[in-house]
């Protein structure tokens, strides 16, 4: 996704803090650190020394959440790395519009009609072919430091 | 394609054939369509009775590649074929090989030759066990008339040559695959060994020996010297084979090393040093003949003429007269007679005082070697030494040499070793130079002779000139470890350079420096002692003003052989003090002063600053400190507390010197004396690890796993724990200290688990249960609130909250994985405590896997501790709480697909889906385990809880989250395939109840591991099928309806002719294990009686298939006798199982045969073109 367009604030995170500081030792593989300001999910932590008898160090590689674009980091293991605030949050998904924007059901009762689909083909297909055969599908949508997507889709079908 | 077959073949047809297979050889050659090619050679070789076209081309043609592949043909084609060729053809091939050889015994490409010859000798083990001993004799004849030089030069050659390949191939280890038994590969070797091979081993001699004098004449090199190589080559190779038949010294033949002088008893050894135990029949050969003087005699002379053309140290003939000499010196067993083992120290003498020109004087050969001399002469030389060593007593290996010099073997190699360690040092590089490759061929012999060999760890006594070599040499090797080490400090390749790494590189090192070390014990340990304290004093001197780093890396390395000298790795086991300190410092009465302890106090009382701030900041860097950690876990297992103190102790009879001594050592560190300041000074260093050193993993995970697990570990040291104030520190630092929620999480657990494990030393399980309680009431308290909080949804999702729940819940896991039967109780009350908030957790964090996955593994992990204690209302408790679990995790997970860009991200969230099932089967696992295990005072059915059933619905739950997909990891799908197959043994009655999908989904999965590669799953799942099937067998006989009516009706067809028919074609036509077919036979027998119709239709079908009627009518006799013979009846108990079984394997054997008839017949009717195996038929029979 080239194209990171903001338009707008997530709700679910207003007040609360983007993301927090930790110790870089503790973040641990399937956590998730920030990396040149983009919430990565770590996929590989290893740990080296800084010469002979030096400080150890964290070489953390982690995939960008929302762009799957891979970054790499080195911190010294006993210095804080941010750790952004991902949430998820299920919607049931009401329509499709054809400018590419999902309309959800909130908790509340609300709609939700900020959402773009993702643009890669094949992940739109599976939504649109799930959608397209009527079941009854909820999606997660995950949001950090302010952007937001779908990240999973469930179908709870009728029972 | 066309094929090659004989039939009829006239001479056009023939160059044709050749002219084909030239042109593919030469394509291939030169990478022109390779594929197609290769399907021509191919093709030859699969044609029936390529025979006359092959020799055609093997005589004719001009090309080498062809007559190569022709030879390959014959090969191929006749072991395929051999049962159905005439003795006449047998033979006649044979010796066509055999002639072809001969004759063309100086032509230039060798290859060919050696291929042909192999060929020969492939064929003739072939018909081994067929041929009359009149007919090998004719063969060996040819052989014996060539070796013996009566056609030349070129034709002696060949026929060494030719026995080398027939050796090689009845050799069990070289012998190629023929598609025979193992049992025919035995026979033939046996056969070969008692009646062939000191006769084959002759000719070679008596080969070598026609010639020798003709190489010893001062001549530049003649063609002689093939002839003898090679003859030297046959007679190594002769010497290499496994003897068995050594009867007098073998009890069961079995055990092919526990003859001779010594046990092998599988030490570290990095060089392979095999016994040479041909037994007393070889005597006149080996010993009496004077085989090895002449064997000298040649080296020697060959050595004279190394400077001249033609002749050099790796020449090959000098470098195969060498091997062979080596060999000879591992030559024991019962071709010594019984004279107290004067013969063989006569032989070994005789070996070695011709090998001592190649190592003797050391230090001129090894100046040579780095002057550019090759230095295989020399490492040959060492590997001799390796060898003697082997065969001999450490005692008889000194003596060897004191018969001809003033100092014994041992001596020479110590100053041997000093050599090569002294260059070692010089020329320090990371290449593997012959420094190297000498020094463990030397280590190595230095473990054969030092370690203990009776077994009860006494170790080897040397003589004092024996130990002082070894003194000289041990102060020799750590001096250049040190200097190693020094030199370190500039190449910066510290990433990979990790404690536990370079431990494990250096183990097998370490420990033979340790046997060295300890076999002159008196002398190394004060010279450790000194070296450890003038480089305390150089840091303490230069503190501020030096780089420490050259003197860190000193230390680190002494620490690292200080740790192995001292103690040895307990492997699970509590190591003693090695026998060496035990025995030795007799005459030390003081404790204070004994060397071990004055050592011991001097490493830990230097290590006890590393608690001064100001002092760890300089001198004990994370690096530094690991090692100091690993020396304190090495050292304290052994000598913190020892067990045997207080048998050594009331042992009161025994008061001579050296018990007073060991009595000193052992009890100095006891807990009635120095232990428990000891074991103060290491806690307080352990918690200085954990708490001052932030984010290095690797010393604290050290300090975790190795050193405080080593304390609790023995009850002694865990009474003394508990009682101590820096311990409670400890605890109290646990439960609160910010610092210690850093550490990762597998440390993290290991603490708590240590923590709870120590509680063993409280007087009784009440203040135990109190104990532990205490120690966990903060992450109860902080879960439960956490889970109760009204905004819960909003902050679970905060980093800080998630990396608090995830600590805490791998404390809790390491609490619970610590259960034993005194802190049980307590653990179960956590564990109730926190059910809740862990099903609220799990909705919470549903997306976030994780936590999930800890809270499944606290969850596994407690269940598995608990519940084999669990009365039958608590049992309830805990079933219905696992239950909630599974069904929430399942509604959560069912039907979800991720959706990202990533695909790592995709593979990794799949990799998670994967571990949560396999947690969750352990889950159910566990639970089963109840039904084996039970400590509980009342019976759980009592309780009305049937464990299976439950287990069942559990993995009912579970197993639409099982795809056929994620059963590709493979111990999921062993987890799944075990509960599947232990539930339907249990209680298959509950199938019935499930609903259709659910069950087409385990008829599914159990469907597709009946063809899974890995044997255990497949016979699991046969397991199941028999279980299925005898159950509804049982239930239709009594009158019920048994499984498939039972709501199942939607199946197009019955689930058991499904498995039936799956069956027979796995059994007639698929590849399988011939492991299985017992239990494939108790699979078939019930599903044969529930499908009765089924089975007599397939069984017409196939029957009806064959067109010839022979083969119809041996089929239809097949089919009947699996049924029938045997008295098999239609019950399934023991007895009939075993009948069938019988018949099943006695149907298979004809049903091969009738296969490969049906297969030849094929592949007359249609030439060559069958050649793409045996499927293609059975496609057409499909049952």
């Amino acid at each position: 996704m080239s194209d990171e367009e903001h338009h707008f604030e997530s709700k679910a995170d207003a007040g609360a803090s983007k993301t927090y500081p930790q110790q870089a030792g503790t973040i641990r593989k399937n956590g998730y650190i920030v990396i040149k300001n983009r919430p990565c999910k770590v996929v590989e932590v290893s740990t080296s020394k800084t010469g002979k008898h030096g400080h150890a160090k964290c070489h953390f590689v982690g995939i960008d959440i929302f762009t799957a674009k891979k970054l790499e980091d080195i911190v010294p293991s006993s210095h804080n790395c941010d750790v952004p605030h991902v949430n998820r949050t299920d919607y049931q998904l009401i329509d499709i519009s054809e400018d590419g924007f999902v309309s959800l059901l909130t908790d509340s009762g609300d709609t939700k009609d900020d959402l773009k689909l993702p643009t890669d083909e094949s992940l739109l297909k599976q939504i649109k072919d799930g959608f397209a055969e009527g079941k009854d599908l909820v999606v997660s949508v995950m949001s950090a430091m302010g952007e937001e997507q779908i990240c999973a889709l469930k179908d709870i079908g009728p029972k | 394609m066309q094929g090659f077959s004989d039939g009829g073949a006239d001479l056009g047809q023939l160059q044709t054939t050749m002219r084909n297979i030239e042109v593919a050889c030469t394509s291939i050659q030169m990478h022109i369509n390779p594929a197609a090619a290769e399907a021509t050679i191919l093709s030859l070789s699969q044609s029936p009775q390529p025979y006359t076209a092959c020799r055609f081309i093997l005589e004719n043609s001009q090309v080498p590649n062809a007559r190569f592949q022709a030879a390959a043909a014959i090969r191929d084609a006749a072991i395929r074929e051999w049962s159905s060729l005439s003795t006449e053809e047998r033979r006649s091939l044979i010796s066509f090989c055999l002639c072809f050889v001969m004759q063309h015994a100086s032509s230039p490409e060798g290859y060919v030759l050696a291929k042909v010859s192999s060929v020969a000798a492939q064929l003739m083990k072939r018909g081994w066990l067929d041929f009359t001993e009149a007919e090998k004799e004719a063969f060996f004849y040819q052989v014996n008339q060539a070796i013996l030089g009566a056609h030349g030069i070129d034709v002696q050659f060949i026929g060494v040559n030719f026995l080398e390949s027939l050796v090689s191939e009845f050799s069990p280890s070289t012998s190629s695959a023929m598609g025979l038994p193992r049992e025919f590969h035995e026979q033939c070797r046996r056969s070969l060994e008692l009646n062939y091979l000191k006769m084959f081993y002759c000719w070679a001699r008596d080969a070598a020996l026609s010639v020798t004098n003709k190489i010893m004449e001062p001549n530049a090199v003649i063609p002689e010297v093939k002839v003898c190589t090679a003859a030297l080559r046959l007679m190594l190779q002769i010497l290499n084979w496994e003897f068995r038949n050594d009867t007098t010294s073998m009890k069961a033949g079995i055990d092919v090393f526990s003859a001779g002088v010594r046990h092998d008893n599988g030490s570290s050894k990095r060089s392979e040093c095999v016994l040479v135990q041909p037994g007393p029949a070889w005597f006149d050969v080996l010993i009496s003949s004077g085989h090895v003087s002449w064997l000298l005699g040649l080296y020697a002379a060959l050595r004279q003429k190394f400077s001249r053309e033609g002749y050099w140290i790796d020449c090959p003939i000098a470098v195969s007269a060498r091997k062979l000499i080596v060999q000879l010196c591992s030559l024991t067993g019962t071709i010594f007679p019984s004279d107290n083992g004067k013969m063989q120290e006569n032989h070994l003498l005789q070996l070695l005082s011709g090998i001592l020109q190649w190592i003797d004087p050391p230090d001129v050969v090894s100046k040579a070697i780095e002057e550019g001399k090759s230095e295989s002469e020399m490492l040959d030389g060492c590997r001799a030494l390796l060898s003697i060593a082997t065969a001999t007593t450490p005692f008889v290996f000194d003596q060897l040499l004191k018969a001809i010099r003033p100092c014994g073997t041992l001596s020479l190699l110590s100053t041997l070793m000093c050599e090569v360690v002294k260059v070692l040092m010089s020329n320090n590089t990371d290449e593997e130079t012959w420094s190297w490759e000498a020094r463990d061929i030397l280590l190595d012999t230095w473990t054969i002779l030092l370690v203990p060999t009776d077994g009860s760890g006494g170790d080897a006594l040397l003589p004092p000139e024996g130990k002082h070599a070894a003194a000289n040499l041990f102060s020799m090797i750590v001096e250049s470890e040190l200097k190693v080490a020094s030199a370190s400090v500039t190449n910066d390749d510290g990433d990979s350079d990790y404690l536990q790494a370079s431990i494990s590189a250096m183990d097998e090192r370490l420990s033979s420096y340790a046997l060295i070390a300890r076999a002159a014990i008196d002398v190394t340990i004060p010279l450790l002692t000194r070296l450890f304290s003038e480089r305390f004093a150089r840091l303490h001197q230069g503190r501020g003003i030096i780089d420490p780093t050259e003197t860190l890396e000193e230390l680190y390395s002494l620490l690292l052989i200080t740790g192995h000298v001292l103690a040895d790795e307990g492997e699970g086991e509590t190591p003693l003090v090695p026998t060496a300190i035990q025995t030795h410092f007799a005459d030390i009465v003081e404790a204070e002063k004994h060397p071990v302890v004055v050592l011991s106090g001097s490493i830990i009382r230097f290590a006890e600053q590393s608690m001064d701030p100001e002092v760890r900041a300089t001198v004990f860097s994370p690096r530094f400190m690991e090692a100091v950690i690993w020396f304190l876990a090495r050292w304290s297992h052994t000598y913190l507390m020892p067990l045997e103190e207080t048998n050594c102790l009331s042992n009161d009879y025994q008061q001579h010197q050296s018990m007073n001594s060991k009595k000193a050592l052992l009890s100095f560190f006891g807990e009635h004396n120095q232990g428990q300041v000891v074991l103060d000074i290491i806690v307080r260093i352990s918690v200085t690890t954990l708490v001052s050193y932030p984010g290095e993993k690797d010393l604290q995970g050290l300090t975790c796993h190795h050193l405080l697990h080593t304390l609790v570990r023995r009850k002694t040291i865990c009474y003394q724990l508990v009682s101590l104030e820096s311990w409670r520190n400890l605890a109290n630092a646990f439960t609160n200290e910010k610092s210690l929620f850093l550490l990762s999480s597998a440390n993290q657990r290991s603490l708590a688990q240590t923590l709870v494990l120590s509680a063993s030393g409280l007087r009784n399980s009440e203040a135990a249960n109190q104990y532990v309680k205490g120690l966990m009431a903060h992450m109860t308290t902080y879960l439960v609130e956490l889970s109760n909080r009204s905004d819960l949804k909003s902050v679970a999702h905060q980093p800080d909250i998630i990396m608090s729940v995830s600590c805490l819940l791998e404390r809790l896991r390491g609490a619970a994985s610590a259960a034993g039967p005194r802190r049980q109780r307590a653990m179960y009350e956590i564990g109730i405590s926190v059910m809740n908030p862990v099903l609220h957790l799990l909705e919470v964090y549903k997306d976030e896997s994780a936590v999930v996955y800890l809270l499944l593994k606290f969850i596994v992990d407690w269940v598995d501790g608990q519940i084999s204690y669990l009365e039958s209302r608590e049992t309830a408790a805990v079933i219905d709480f696992c239950m909630r679990l599974l069904q929430l995790y399942s509604s959560h997970n069912i039907g979800k697909i991720s959706i990202s860009l990533s695909s790592t991200l995709l593979s990794e969230a799949k990799t998670e889906k994967y571990k949560d099932l396999r947690a969750l089967l352990q889950l159910l696992s566990s639970l089963c385990s109840k039904d084996l295990v039970d400590f509980s005072s009342d019976s759980v059915e009592a309780a009305g809880i049937n464990i299976s059933q439950v287990v069942f619905f559990g993995l009912h739950i579970v197993t639409p989250l099982i795809s056929l997909e994620l059963l590709k990891y493979p111990k999921l799908c062993h987890d799944y395939f075990s509960l599947l197959s232990h539930i339907l043994e249990v209680c298959p009655e509950t199938l019935a109840q499930l609903n259709s999908e659910a069950f087409a989904h385990i008829i599914g999965t159990l469907d597709f591991g009946l063809h899974h590669q890995d044997l255990e799953v497949v016979d699991m799942c046969l397991g199941a099928l028999k279980a299925l099937a005898a159950y509804n067998y049982r239930e239709i006989c009594a009158g019920k309806t048994g499984l498939v009516s039972a709501g199942l009706g939607n199946l197009p067809e019955g689930i058991f002719s499904r498995f039936l028919r799956s069956l027979l074609q796995l059994l007639l036509f698929e590849d399988y294990s011939p492991d299985l077919v017992s239990a494939a036979a108790d699979a078939l027998l019930p599903l044969i009686l529930c499908e009765q119709g089924l089975y007599q239709k397939l069984g017409n079908e196939l029957i009806k298939r064959q067109t010839n009627p022979a083969l119809k009518s041996r089929l239809a006799n097949a089919l009947h006798s699996l049924t029938s013979s045997n008295h098999l009846s239609s019950r399934l108990d023991r007895v009939n199982y075993q009948r069938f079984r019988k018949n099943l394997n006695s149907f298979l054997e004809e049903w091969l045969v009738l296969i490969s008839l049906v297969f030849s017949e094929l592949q007359h009717a249609v030439g060559g073109i069958a050649s793409c195996g045996l499927r293609c038929i059975p496609v057409t029979i499909k049952v």
